[in-house]
């Protein structure tokens, strides 16, 4: 009993513990709430979130970034978009553009471990790049004529319940993530490489080879997330998801996963999620804008992390007057 | 003994009856859970040399750096004539008249060596700025009492580590301190340079200062001490005049024993040739180094630090590769592409950086130790906690590591057991040829014996062991034959029993009468080329010119209106809105800080700024100007406080406070727009009025520039921003208040923020809660293609400057031949880029040039 409850997180308790108070509360003072299809509304909503979160925790936990996630996204939405308009059907249209993801995510890889770039200015320039490349190639149009198929998928119900099929692809590939992070050779390797990228490569671990592959899975779910975001609106465009890297930053930051390396789980990260969807929609509910929505996720990010410093500290300070209790006399 | 040893100066102090210039009382240091330093007390006297002796982790550098007021005891205190003080900060310590040479230079290789030299005590002139001339003319006569022949303008990060060394020792003469604290400043230095350096101590004992001197080389010890204080695992022995102490008693008050049985027998036989090096060399490290390993034999590498030891370590396994000769297993050519290719070629390497290379500090010991071994650990691809375990369970046993769990992290552990750790988590690779690198630097005694027994246990087993260690009586006790190493060549090879401390001292310290001609003729080049960086400076520039005719010439052949003076003008009105914006965000990355928010602030502070206007119409131009100003500035504290007192990455803190002002900005505006007419023409004259066909908001945006060149370039505070972005810690180290710093950098971006906010309102007169949105790129961009490196402490105005025009050129160009505007995103994208692109590359070339000329 003593090491469960010493495994659980003080951070994925302090997360849990937020949810379920502002679920509550939300439950009983918000009307429409716990309404079948708001929660369902909620789960769909956050879809594309929800899978972007999964490469970004890797990397960061790795010291890298990627910015231009949502850029990515954008331009697999495009890409899509433009191979079903041409008639390609879409059996054949996904798996191209995922193939397209993986290759965006591999020009950032390459930038970053083949020439040793910060992965922040890599990304921020190709942020800007796969956006334009996406203008480049639609322009301020769209595309929103899909095959049936895919507006199904992006607008039905899992038959007999009320989750979304747009949430799918995450609860399939969230336990994949947590299991290769959690138990597998690779995800003690990229926590090493995070922690301590010298001791990484001493210990004999490609370290480039991992930061590339990092990256390229990175572009692959971002092209899964393009196709859910293009299914669920209807619509290709280039500026699809505009401003969603922030988003996803902020989720895994506030996950407990930090920028410096090395440390974060996904548990935390998806409890982050769950906690910044609900905030988000019961203000949405409560007829509060985007901006300010915003605000207050930024509040909360900032406030957090101040808690969590000086929780640490204060640990810290404890341990010192421990140890120099013991060493007395 | 230790209470004698406190007692016996106690008598000392009364008896003398003039107090020292400083001392320890008492003084106790903990970090985190393990006690560096426990109830020290010794006394520097004026005029006297006090030699600090000790093992390594005996405590040497604590004492160090609570004298040097980088670390408060936390027990005890530091006396400055015979008053308790209190050092908050190295500067403090500074302002009482105490110099430190710190072991690890604390300096700043994007700045001159005249301003490492003077950084923190920056002579003046009558404005309070930097008196330049001054600096020079003291930097160089400091230069040459210490030795060194480099111009003082040169650029810090192209000299040699034992240049370097030079420096950070002429550094701490150049604060004429009545007390000098030496933290092994001859580690890196050749018999010459310490010859030197000994003059000078000797003339400074003249002239009363106070010094305290830390080495290892008990020859230096005792030629340059007066009285030697012997630390032993964080305890203080006892404090000697030379004249009472014998190296024997020494060395014993350092070890706790007698030295002779330290080292374990060993007999057996050397079997078959395991490793061989054929003439291996690498640039900047060594040159034509042979060496053969047999099965079961101990190879000594002994040399200075930065003698080629360690790199050629690096290269055996297969982390460097070399320049030229082959490395050869059981007699068969290999090349090592990588560690792991190393590894499987069964060679296991324990690096001499503990805490840098072989361990994650914060892992448990389980994983640091089974990390090189992850597949095992791994039957069916899913990774076994119990089967880890089972893996190097063994080796921790056998290496009797006292421990509580295999969850407890690494960090708690003390260096002895950590290195037992590391022991294991390599011995379980179950290598042939093991390297080890200094395996015994900074742990305890026991410990060290334990390590002592155990490499002559495996060697008996047949393993091959090349052992690297500074530690004299370590090579020779325990090495089959030793090859001694000086500036990267070969320079003698011992067998056991012929080799004494003496000889291999010789050398490895002799100075090179017959020094390589290629090498000399090597760095005669080098020196030829010395004006290299100002070349690179000028290629920047050069190429962000070239970048913009090239754009604007194709486009001024199809619409000559890009010439025109309206079109002119207008780029130019941007220009200086960008230009301002850029310098923010260059004031902040030069302190290895980014401030994402700078669009929010300027979007926020145009808004309040054209809301006060419309609210005051009197006072339009004052309270605009001050509200946008007031605005920026706070947010910019707010920035820097989070960041600092906080203690949350800027990347992170910023990213938040840009949606909460934006979200601020758009809940006060509450969809609210102010366009042209609810503002005065006066606030909108500010910046359209020209004066002699200059727009206004040109000539501010110039005046601005300058009043920035003089922050960043003649004041001390700008140098110090630099400096605190180009080495934190050494910055930390030498008491420049590098949080300040950096609140100060936040501070004034967000001030300029708020003007740049206060004249994007004037020029574009309509505002609403989006303005600027999305403009933190383009600022962002400025900056790197203006060259301003995201990791700190480089960049130039005129880089920004620069780099801001281009980017405009590109976007008029693109408008004026009809582009679709969307593109432009696309287009800056790829600009950004190249330009990171074109960086790396130089400054990969000026590394290898460097390189080429180290040797």
């Amino acid at each position: 009993m003593k090491k469960f409850l010493r495994s659980i997180d003080f951070w994925d308790l302090l997360l849990a513990t937020s949810c379920l108070a502002i679920f509550l509360y939300a439950a009983i003072f918000v009307p429409n709430f716990v309404s079948g299809f708001n929660l369902s509304q909620l789960a769909a909503s956050a879809s594309e979130k929800a899978l972007l979160i999964l490469p970004m925790t890797l990397l960061i936990i790795t010291r890298e970034i990627d910015l231009s996630i949502a850029s990515v996204l954008a331009l697999t939405s495009v890409i899509f978009g433009l191979l079903v308009q041409t008639g390609v059907p879409t059996l054949a249209a996904i798996p191209l553009t995922l193939i397209a993801g993986g290759l965006l995510g591999a020009v950032n890889g390459y930038l970053v471990s083949g020439l040793g770039l910060q992965s922040l200015v890599v990304t921020l320039g190709t942020m800007a790049l796969y956006r334009g490349i996406g203008y480049i190639l639609l322009g301020t149009g769209s595309v929103n004529i899909l095959p049936p198929a895919v507006v199904d998928f992006g607008i039905n119900n899992l038959p007999g319940t009320q989750i979304p099929w747009t949430i799918v692809p995450f609860l399939v590939l969230a336990p994949v993530f947590a299991v290769v992070l959690q138990k597998t050779p690779t995800g003690k390797r990229i926590y090493a490489l995070g922690g301590s990228p010298e001791v990484a490569r001493y210990s004999g671990i490609n370290t480039g080879r991992m930061v590339l592959k990092l990256f390229v899975v990175s572009g692959i779910v971002a092209a899964v997330a393009g196709i859910v975001y293009t299914a669920r609106l209807s619509n290709a465009r280039a500026n699809n998801a505009l401003g969603m890297e922030l988003d996803v930053i902020t989720i895994v930051l506030l996950g407990g996963v930090s920028v410096f390396g090395g440390k974060g789980r996904l548990t935390g990260v998806m409890l982050a999620l769950v906690l910044i969807a609900i905030i988000r929609n019961v203000l949405a509910l409560s007829q509060i804008g985007g901006d300010a929505q915003g605000m207050i996720i930024g509040m909360l990010l900032i406030g957090s992390l101040l808690v969590g410093n000086y929780w640490r500290s204060t640990q810290e300070l404890l341990s010192r007057s421990r140890a120099m209790r013991e060493t007395k006399g | 003994m230790l209470q004698l040893g406190a007692l016996g100066e106690a008598n000392a102090v009364v008896k003398r009856g003039a107090a020292a210039p400083v001392a320890l009382v008492q003084a106790t240091k903990a970090f985190g859970g393990t006690i560096a330093l426990k109830d020290a007390s010794f006394e520097l006297c004026a005029g006297e040399v006090l030699a600090l002796l000790g093992e390594n982790g005996a405590g040497k550098s604590t004492c160090v750096k609570l004298l040097a007021g980088v670390h408060a005891p936390t027990g005890g205190h530091v006396e400055v004539d015979g008053k308790l003080v209190v050092f908050h900060t190295p500067h403090d310590a500074q302002a009482a008249g105490i110099a430190v040479m710190h072991q690890h230079p604390g300096l700043f290789p994007d700045l001159s060596v005249a301003e490492n030299i003077y950084l923190g005590h920056m002579p003046r002139d009558r404005f309070g700025g930097i008196d330049n001339a001054a600096m020079l003319d003291g930097a160089r006569k400091v230069l040459a009492t210490v030795g060194l022949d480099v111009p003082a303008e040169t650029q810090l990060g192209t000299l040699r580590t034992s240049e370097q060394q030079l420096v950070e020792i002429a550094r701490a003469l150049s604060l004429d301190a009545r007390v000098l604290i030496m933290d092994e400043p001859t580690a890196a230095l050749s018999q010459r340079e310490v010859e030197r350096l000994f003059t000078v101590v000797a003339d400074l004992r003249q002239h009363g200062v106070a010094m305290m001197f830390v080495g290892h080389r008990m020859d230096e010890i005792f030629r340059i001490a007066d009285r030697i204080a012997v630390l032993r695992d964080g305890r203080l022995i006892g404090v000697k005049p030379k004249t009472e102490l014998g190296r024997a008693a020494a060395i014993t008050m350092m070890v706790g024993r007698e030295v002779t049985d330290l080292y374990p027998e060993r007999n057996h036989a050397t079997g078959a040739l395991v490793l061989e090096a054929r003439g291996l060399s690498r640039a900047s490290g060594f040159s034509n180094i042979d060496l053969k390993l047999h099965a079961g034999e101990v190879l000594g590498l002994g040399g200075l630090v930065g003698s080629g030891r360690t790199e050629i370590a690096r290269v055996l396994f297969g982390i460097d590769q070399p320049d030229a000769g082959e490395i050869r297993i059981d007699g068969e050519a290999v090349r090592f592409a990588s560690a792991r290719a190393a590894m499987d070629a069964r060679i296991a390497y324990v690096s001499e950086d503990r805490m840098g290379q072989s361990l994650v500090m914060n892992f448990s010991i389980l994983d640091n130790a089974a990390l090189p071994v992850l597949d095992k650990a791994a039957r069916s691809g899913l990774y076994g906690t119990d089967r880890a375990i089972d893996l190097v369970s063994d080796w921790l046993k056998r290496m009797k590591l006292r421990f509580s769990g295999y969850g407890q992290p690494v960090k708690d552990l003390s260096g002895g057991n950590q290195q037992k750790v590391v022991l294991a988590k390599w011995l379980r690779t179950e290598p042939r040829v093991l390297i080890l690198d200094e395996p015994t630097q900074g742990i305890d005694v026991g410990t060290k014996a334990e390590v002592h027994a155990m490499i002559a246990d495996l060697a008996a087993q047949g393993m091959a062991i090349i052992l690297i260690s500074s530690e004299m009586p370590e090579l020779i006790g325990m090495c089959d034959r030793i090859i001694v190493l000086r500036e990267g060549h070969r320079t003698a090879e011992f067998a056991r029993g012929e080799a004494t401390q003496e000889k291999v001292l010789e050398a490895a310290t002799k100075a090179g009468e017959n020094a390589d001609p290629a090498a000399l003729a090597e760095s005669a080049a080098g020196a030829g080329k010395k004006k290299a960086p100002l070349d690179m400076l000028k290629r920047r520039e050069f190429g962000l010119l070239a970048a913009m005719l090239a754009v604007a010439i194709p486009v001024t052949m199809i619409n000559p209106r890009m010439v025109s003076a309206a079109n002119l003008t207008a780029v130019s009105m941007d220009a200086a809105l960008l230009v301002v914006a850029a310098l923010a965000q260059m004031l902040v990355l030069i302190t290895r800080n980014i401030d994402l928010s700078i669009a929010a602030v300027i979007g926020l502070s145009a808004y309040m700024a054209a809301s006060m206007v419309q609210a005051y119409p009197g006072l339009d131009i004052g309270i605009g100007l001050a509200t946008a100003c007031a605005v920026g500035g706070v947010a910019g504290l707010i920035n820097g406080l989070v960041v600092t007192k906080g203690g949350i990455p800027a990347i992170v803190a910023t990213l938040a406070s840009m949606s909460i002002f934006r979200g601020f900005n758009s809940i006060w505006a509450a969809g609210d727009q102010i366009s042209a007419d609810e503002v005065t023409q006066a606030w909108l004259d500010m910046t359209g009025q020209k004066i002699a066909g200059v727009p206004l908001i040109v000539a501010i945006a110039i005046i601005i520039l300058c009043l920035g060149y003089v922050l960043l370039y003649r004041t001390a505070i700008g140098r110090e921003l630099f400096a605190a972005g180009s080495n934190p810690d050494g910055a930390r180290l030498i008491g420049i208040p590098v949080d300040r710093r950096i609140l100060l950098a936040f501070g004034m971006a967000g001030l300029l923020g708020g003007l740049c906010g206060a004249l994007w309102a004037s020029r574009y007169a309509t505002i609403d809660a989006r303005v600027a949105l999305g403009f933190e790129l383009t600022v962002i961009a400025s900056a790197v293609v203006g060259g301003v490196a995201i990791r700190g402490g480089s960049g130039t105005l005129l880089g920004i400057v620069l780099g801001a025009l281009t980017l405009l050129v590109i976007k008029n160009g693109l408008t004026l031949v009809r582009v679709d505007p969307l593109w432009l995103q696309g287009v800056y994208g790829l600009v950004i880029l190249v330009a990171i692109g074109i960086d790396t590359f130089i400054v990969r070339r000026a590394d290898q040039a460097r390189q080429a000329r180290a040797r």
